[in-house]
């Protein structure tokens, strides 16, 4: 259904940010501000991930 | 006044143990029992979503009780976190999932990490259930 790895990141941490927010966070602009973060913090750091594993294919 | 906070406190203490069982059921519906109508539908369909992508992507959905492999137990438990739709989809056939399918694992995490978040989502029925929140 996904076959991307980008999207299926991408849908995966979109939804995931957004429970987060939803629990920890009271009012909406702050669930936003929130969501928004968590859900630049889970693509960047697998990004970031993804190239430190690059030289280590095995 | 006094009384009046003392029978709030035990209607809401009375609703904890339901609240958490419905939000174990149905992701979001001890949210939605509770009045909370739209933290309960982004649980819904967040978790759901998870759940059903997770599904589709060929994710494994075997019970694995027992010690003797520890992560798969773990696996197992977190994926039972989801309450109904991860036994309705047993029972449906989507049990086994597939192998070999290039988005096996993803649909794994999927379902697993969407278990998680059930128990987290639980735990914050429960506590608007007693009055914490």
């Amino acid at each position: 259904m996904i076959g991307s790895h980008l999207l299926a990141l991408l849908v995966f941490s979109a939804l995931a940010s957004v429970v987060f927010a939803t629990l920890l966070r009271e009012d909406q602009k702050n669930r936003v501000r929130f969501a928004l973060m968590t859900f630049g913090a889970f693509v960047l750091s697998a990004i970031v991930v993804g190239w430190l594993m690059f030289p280590f294919p095995d | 006044m006094e009384k009046e906070r003392v029978i709030v406190a035990e209607r809401r203490a009375g609703a904890a143990l339901p609240a958490c069982l419905f939000a174990w059921l149905v992701p979001g519906a001890g949210h939605l029992y509770l009045g909370r109508v739209g933290k309960g539908l982004v649980f819904l369909g967040c978790i759901g979503a998870l759940f059903v992508l997770g599904v589709a992507m060929d994710a494994g959905l075997q019970m694995h009780l027992g010690f003797d492999d520890p992560l798969a137990f773990l696996r197992s438990l977190a994926q039972m976190a989801l309450g109904a739709p991860y036994f309705l989809a047993r029972a449906m056939g989507f049990e086994a999932g597939r192998v070999t399918s290039v988005t096996y694992e993803y649909g794994n995490t999927f379902t697993e990490v969407g278990g998680l978040l059930n128990i987290l989502v639980i735990l914050d029925a429960y506590d608007v259930a007693v009055g914490r929140k």
